[in-house]
């Protein structure tokens, strides 16, 4: 599961030490253009459900402690019209965003989830979610939650999260 | 029988506009993201002496904000749509008179402006306020520098990926980078650069990242890790010094409480005392507030106290500040929206302000 997280993590230090301000743009051009392929990352802004609060419901989408959301942080869209993997009505998806790496424990396997955010509308206000696993601060923006990743959309505010399987993490 | 006169009528009133106070250590800018209804955050002003609510300054789109180092002005950078929650994005940084909380005047950005988690370093003013700093996110990294007085924007400069304005001197900026260390660039007298200079790593970004909440120390900031190292950073000199990280925690502690949440410590510059929120949890639990505010000496490293919240009837704290005073009040900030005041010096909670905002998760001192 952690071989993912490892390999981008991996391949953004190395980037950051090796690489001029040019390349590195044109790498986050790159970045931006394959979000569909390798989406970067969700939204946080805090939250009244905790990481430490209550145990997991892996059945349950609308919980914060449905599976998939192990690092999400921001409202869940399958309270606001959506579903835990589609945007609400009149929304657009982010094209950036992160992906991350959660346990279900309902079939035991580790899934490789894009974390996006859906835009255009204002916070949805509902089922706020705030979960941190393996999230890191700011300067590793491919590992951060904190930043509105609507930030390139035509529409740039943020309305709700959502947590999209990707495949099966390899061991 | 006697007859009692009836009361004079209540003399007819005339309406004005409620000026401000004199300004008071006491008083405290809280940040309220608004999150539920994001688009509409603000900053309440607080006065820890008379538990009153001063006046409020409108703050727009996940704002950044910021006091200049008079505190004479909030500076708030924002993001507004033309159609309220929709429509062509505006950046702008907004001045606010603190002695009238009026809006004075205005600096339109370009929409690259970072939104994010509140912190010190979003916006931030040199020393001697003449130029201010906005941290853009595109997501690749820059930063604006404003000129405050003329109402300009005098250049943006690129960080090579490190983020954030940590402001030091009349003329330096330094950032975080993904390699944990810090990018200094140096400006010319126009606002452009003239140097830059990258440090050695001061801390570890993959086995314990530093929270980007800096603490005002005297000569700089305190940097607060996941597991509970405090990397102080100097920057009194030509470029940053750091000092041997040193622990909030016992061995036996560490890895079980940790700081966390949105503003994870204040300084009492004066006294050299560190006050944090802690909690107990394991890794991804960095953003759960405290259930304990642990009091520190920055001299000589000892906790000096532990004040559970919960027995002062308070939920999590997400988000500390402390008055410069010589007689301290500590504000805290919880999950509930509330903000406490405490004595800074006994813990002793004194007040209790309910719903103080929405979702208040950062504190300005005057």
């Amino acid at each position: 599961m952690r071989s993912l997280d490892h390999l981008f993590e991996h391949s953004s230090r190395s980037l950051a030490r090796r690489t001029s301000r040019r390349s590195l743009l044109a790498s986050l051009g790159q970045l931006l253009t394959g979000a569909a392929l390798l989406p970067l990352l969700p939204v946080d802004r805090g939250g009244r459900a905790w990481a430490s609060d209550a145990t997991p419901k892996p059945d349950s989408p609308e919980s914060c402690q449905y599976w998939k959301y192990c690092a999400i942080d921001g409202f869940l869209c399958s309270c606001c019209g959506g579903t835990s993997s589609t945007c609400p009505p009149g929304t657009a998806p982010s094209p950036i965003t992160w992906i991350g790496t959660c346990h279900n424990p309902g079939d035991g396997r580790d899934y490789i989830l894009s974390y996006n955010d859906c835009c255009g509308k204002t916070s949805c206000g509902n089922c706020e979610c705030n979960r941190n696993e393996r999230e890191k601060p700011m300067y590793r923006p491919s590992r951060n939650n904190d930043l509105n990743w609507c930030m390139a959309n035509a529409d740039s505010n943020y309305h709700c999260s959502v947590s999209v399987i990707l495949g099966v993490a390899e061991k | 029988m006697l007859v009692q006169a009836a009361p004079p009528p209540l003399p007819a009133e005339h309406l004005t506009v409620q000026p401000l106070p004199p300004k008071s250590p006491h008083w405290v800018y809280v940040f309220d993201d608004a999150f539920d209804n994001e688009i509409d955050a603000r900053v309440h002003l607080f006065d820890g002496d008379t538990y009153r609510r001063l006046g409020q300054i409108d703050a727009g789109f996940v704002p950044s904000v910021n006091l200049s180092p008079d505190g004479a002005t909030t500076v708030v950078a924002t993001t507004y749509f033309a159609r309220g929650s929709r429509g062509t994005r505006t950046d702008v940084v907004e001045f606010t008179d603190n002695t009238t909380l009026a809006i004075t005047g205005e600096i339109v950005l370009p929409p690259k402006r970072a939104e994010t988690s509140p912190s010190l370093f979003n916006i931030a003013y040199s020393a001697d306020g003449h130029f201010l700093y906005a941290a853009y996110v595109t997501p690749a990294a820059s930063f604006g520098v404003l000129d405050p007085a003329r109402r300009a924007v005098l250049g943006e400069i690129d960080t090579a990926g490190c983020v954030l304005v940590i402001p030091w001197g009349p003329n330096r900026v330094s950032s975080l980078c993904e390699s944990g260390r810090l990018l200094t660039v140096t400006l010319d007298t126009q606002g452009h650069e003239a140097a830059r200079a990258l440090s050695e790593p001061f801390f570890d970004p993959d086995g314990d990242p530093v929270f980007v909440q800096g603490i005002p120390t005297t000569g700089g900031y305190a940097f607060l890790s996941f597991l509970g190292e405090v990397h102080e950073v100097d920057l009194s000199g030509a470029q940053p010094a750091f000092t041997p990280p040193w622990s909030l925690v016992s061995p036996a502690e560490k890895g079980r409480w940790r700081p966390g949440a949105e503003q994870v410590g204040a300084i009492h510059r004066g006294l050299g005392r560190l006050y944090v929120p802690m909690h107990q949890g394991g890794e991804g639990t960095h953003k759960d507030g405290g259930t304990e505010i642990w009091v520190f000496d920055m001299a000589s490293h000892r906790r000096l106290a532990r004040w559970p919240v919960h027995a002062a009837g308070l939920s999590r704290v997400h988000a500390v500040q402390v008055s410069q005073d010589s007689a301290p009040i500590l504000f805290a900030a919880t999950e509930t929206s509330d903000v406490a005041v405490l004595d800074a010096l006994s813990g002793r909670v004194r007040h209790v302000e309910k719903h103080l905002g929405q979702t208040p998760w950062m504190m300005l001192n005057p």
